[in-house]
C-alpha cells in the first residue's frame, strides 16, 4: 500500500494527513469454474487499470492479496461460492471497488468473448 | 605504388586465406554498445517479450490469445517483480533472481492438485525462456563472409557465430595460439595469425593470412588478390577407416572428438569413438544463455542424439577468470577472479541450471560430466551433492533425468600430483592447455609457454598422474594430445584414449598406427 499519491479526501477519516480514500466491499463468485487463468487475467487487467491499491481476501481470510498480481490471484484458488472481500486505497478507489465488483457479477464478461473490459 | 607488405606474425592455425580485411575496430568508433546491466536490462527484456507477444496476439485464434493474454499478464505480475528483487538483495544477479523467481513459482504449479493449474506452468516455462532471449540480446555484429578478421582480438561468440564456409581468416595485432579463438580456429581449420602488432589496413583492402609460414601480407595499392578457395577441408579424413584403432602392436586406442560449437557434432565421424570434450561454455553467450535450461538441455541433447551410441563427455561451464561471460561482471563472485570449478561452486545457480539441463540431457544418449578447473577432492563432491538434489527436484516434478558419470578434468597441478586422491571422480582427462599454463607459470599470452618448452615437464606430470589414476578411465583432450609428436611420450606415459580437435584427428589416427603402445616407432615404419 505504499504505491502512488493519494488525494482528495472524501469523507472524514480519523488519519489526519495522507486524504486518502478507503473503499471495501464483498461479492460472490458465482462463475462456474472460479477464478481460473482467463478470469484473472480479466480481473488483473481491470484491477492495474486503476492507480489505487487494490487488495483481495478470500472467505473471510485476513491475508490480503494483491489483487494487480495474476499469480496471487490465481494461487488463491477462487471457486465457485467464494466470498471475495475486495478493498482499495488511493485514488479512484470507489471507482475501482464499483468496477470489480460488477466484474465479478457479470462473471467476468465471459459471455461477451475476449471483449476487453480494461 | 608500395608493394606488397609482409608481416612477420605467428601461426595459430595453418593455412592461407585471403580476402577483404574487416576491421572490427574503426578508427573513432565508439565501443560497441553494452547492455546495460542490473534491473534495467532486465525490464528492458520483458518489455521487449511483451511487444513481441502482442504481435503473435494479433491474428491468433481465441485459445492462443487466452494464453498470450495470460502470459503478457503474468510478465507484468507486480509480485514477480517484487520477489526478483528482494532475491537480487542477497543474490545481486538479476538474471538468476528473476529465473528462480519465475521458477519457484512454476514448481507451485506443477504441484497444484488441478490440472488446469499445472498445465499452466509450460505457459511460465515458455515466457522465462522468452525473456531469457531477449535478455541474451542480438549478438555482436557478424561481418561479411569470406573476409579476414582484423583486431586486437576476438570474441569466441563472434567466431562460432561467423559463417566460415565461404573461407576467410584471423589476424589478431595481440592474441595468442593458446588463446579461445585460437583453439576454434584450429578446429575448423580456419587460417589464423597472431602477434602481429598494430598495423594499418582500410576496411575492405585486400588481406592475406599465411597461417603456415606465420604472416600477413597486405597487398597495398590496387593490386588484388584472387579469392582463396573456401577453407579447407582436412585431408585424409575421407580415407576408409574401421571402427576399431590399434597401435601398430595391436593395442587397441579410443580416438574421441573435442567440439566447442554444438555444430560440430554432425560432422562426427563413424569412425571415431565419441565426443572426448564439449565445452559448453562456447555454447552459451552470456548469462541469460547460463540461466536458461531448456536451452542448454536442447543444446545437449541435439549432440547426444547425433553422437547415437557413442558416449559423449559435456565439461561443466569454465568461465571466469580470464574466460569472460557477457553479463558475468554483475555476479560478485567474479571479483575474486574464480574460474571453473570454484566459480560454479560459488555461484551454485549458475551449476544448478547446467545441472538440471545435464540430468535431463542424460537419458537422450551415452553422457559423462567432467569438471573444469578441479584442485581438490571436495569440489567434487560438493558438485555432487548439487547434481544429487537438482536430480531428486526433478524426480517430484516427474521430470525424466538420469545421474551422469562426474568425472574431472586434470588441469591444475595440484589435482594431478594428488590424483590418487580423488576416489569420487569417475574419470580424469587431462587438458594440457591449462597444465601447461599453471606448470610453467606462464599466461595465455606467454609466447614462450607456447613453443613448448614447458612440454616435457607437463609430459612427465602426466605421466606420473596417469600411474596415480590406477584404474579410473583416463584420457586426454588437451591441445597436446592433438600434436604428433607428444604421442610417443603420450602412449608410453600409459594413455589410450586421445581426444582431438576434428582437424587433427587424421594426423593423430595416422600417427597412431605407426607407433607401438610403449611409444616406439613400429618396425619398418
Amino acid at each position: 500500500m505504499t504505491s502512488g499519491l493519494r488525494i482528495e479526501k472524501q469523507e472524514p477519516e480519523p488519519l489526519p494527513e495522507p486524504f486518502r480514500v478507503n473503499c471495501q466491499t464483498e461479492v460472490e463468485v458465482k462463475h462456474g469454474v472460479g477464478l481460473h487463468a482467463r478470469p484473472s487475467v480479466t480481473f488483473t487487467r481491470l484491477a492495474k487499470s486503476f492507480p489505487c491499491s487494490i487488495e483481495v481476501a478470500v472467505n473471510g481470510s485476513d491475508v490480503w492479496l494483491n489483487g494487480k498480481s495474476i499469480i496471487k490471484i490465481m494461487g488463491a484458488r477462487i471457486r465457485k461460492g467464494s466470498i471475495l472481500r475486495i478493498r482499495a486505497d488511493g485514488i479512484l478507489a470507489e471507482e475501482a471497488i464499483r468496477a470489480l465488483k460488477g466484474l465479478i457479477e457479470r462473471n467476468f464478461d465471459e459471455e461477451k468473448k475476449h471483449g476487453r473490459t480494461a | 605504388m608500395a608493394g606488397p607488405l609482409r608481416l612477420k606474425a605467428k601461426s595459430a592455425s595453418p593455412g592461407i586465406a585471403s580476402g577483404p580485411a574487416f576491421l572490427a575496430e574503426r578508427p573513432g568508433a565508439p565501443a560497441a554498445p553494452r547492455t546495460a546491466g542490473g534491473y534495467a536490462a532486465l525490464e528492458k527484456a520483458i518489455d521487449v517479450s511483451i511487444g513481441e507477444l502482442e504481435r503473435l496476439a494479433e491474428g491468433a485464434d481465441a485459445e492462443s490469445r487466452d494464453i498470450i493474454d495470460f502470459q503478457i499478464e503474468v510478465l507484468r505480475d507486480p509480485t514477480i517483480a517484487e520477489a526478483t528483487g528482494a532475491r537480487m538483495e542477497t543474490d545481486a544477479n538479476v538474471v538468476f533472481a528473476w529465473v528462480a523467481t519465475l521458477d519457484a513459482y512454476i514448481g507451485e504449479l506443477e504441484a497444484a492438485d488441478e490440472e488446469p493449474m499445472q498445465a499452466r506452468a509450460v505457459d511460465i516455462l515458455d515466457i522465462k525462456n522468452r525473456v531469457l532471449g531477449a535478455l541474451a540480446g542480438t549478438p555482436i555484429a557478424d561481418f561479411p563472409p569470406g573476409s579476414v578478421f582484423v583486431g586486437k582480438d576476438m570474441e569466441p561468440s563472434r567466431f562460432l557465430a561467423h559463417d566460415w564456409s565461404k573461407g576467410g581468416g584471423i589476424a589478431l595485432f595481440a592474441g595468442s595460439t593458446a588463446g579461445h579463438v585460437a583453439l576454434l580456429a584450429r578446429a575448423k581449420s580456419v587460417p589464423m595469425v597472431v602477434g602481429t602488432g598494430r598495423f594499418s589496413a582500410m576496411d575492405g583492402d585486400p588481406v592475406s593470412v599465411d597461417g603456415n609460414a606465420g604472416a600477413v601480407v597486405l597487398e597495398a595499392g590496387s593490386m588484388l588478390i584472387p579469392p582463396l578457395a573456401p577453407a579447407q577441408v582436412p585431408a585424409g579424413d575421407t580415407q576408409t577407416n574401421d571402427d576399431e584403432l590399434h597401435t601398430a602392436d595391436g593395442v587397441p586406442i579410443l580416438l574421441s572428438i573435442n567440439i566447442n560449437d554444438p555444430a560440430e557434432i554432425d560432422a562426427l565421424d563413424p569412425a571415431t569413438a565419441g565426443v572426448g570434450l564439449m565445452r559448453s561454455e562456447f555454447s552459451t553467450a552470456s548469462v541469460a544463455d547460463a540461466a536458461n535450461e531448456e536451452r542448454q538441455l536442447a543444446i545437449y541433447r541435439r549432440v547426444l542424439e547425433q553422437a547415437g551410441e557413442r558416449p559423449v563427455t559435456i565439461r561443466m561451464l569454465d568461465i571466469g577468470g580470464d574466460k569472460p561471460l557477457d553479463g558475468l561482471e554483475d555476479l560478485p563472485a567474479l571479483s575474486s577472479g574464480l574460474r571453473g570449478i570454484r566459480l560454479l561452486l560459488a555461484q551454485p545457480e549458475i551449476a544448478r541450471v547446467q545441472a538440471r539441463a545435464l540430468l535431463r540431457a542424460a537419458v537422450f544418449g551415452r553422457l559423462s560430466v567432467m569438471l573444469p578447473m578441479v584442485s581438490f577432492p571436495d569440489e567434487i563432491d560438493r558438485m555432487r551433492d548439487i547434481f544429487r538434489e537438482e536430480a531428486e527436484k526433478l524426480g517430484r516434478r516427474s521430470l525424466l533425468h538420469r545421474m551422469p558419470p562426474i568425472g574431472m578434468m586434470v588441469e591444475v597441478p595440484a589435482a594431478a600430483l594428488m590424483l590418487d586422491t580423488f576416489g569420487s571422480a569417475a574419470f580424469f582427462s587431462f587438458g594440457t592447455n591449462d597444465l601447461t599454463r599453471y606448470v610453467s607459470a606462464s599466461s595465455r599470452e606467454d609466447i614462450d609457454a607456447d613453443d613448448g618448452k614447458a612440454a616435457p615437464a607437463v609430459l612427465r606430470l602426466i605421466a606420473e598422474a596417469v600411474k596415480l589414476a590406477a584404474d579410473k578411465p583416463v584420457s586426454i583432450c588437451g591441445d597436446m594430445a592433438g600434436n604428433p609428436s607428444y604421442l610417443p611420450a603420450l602412449l608410453a606415459a600409459g594413455l589410450r584414449h586421445f581426444s582431438v580437435a576434428p582437424a587433427r584427428r587424421p594426423a593423430i589416427r595416422s600417427a597412431i598406427i605407426g607407433l607401438n603402445a610403449d611409444g616406439t616407432r613400429a618396425a619398418g615404419e
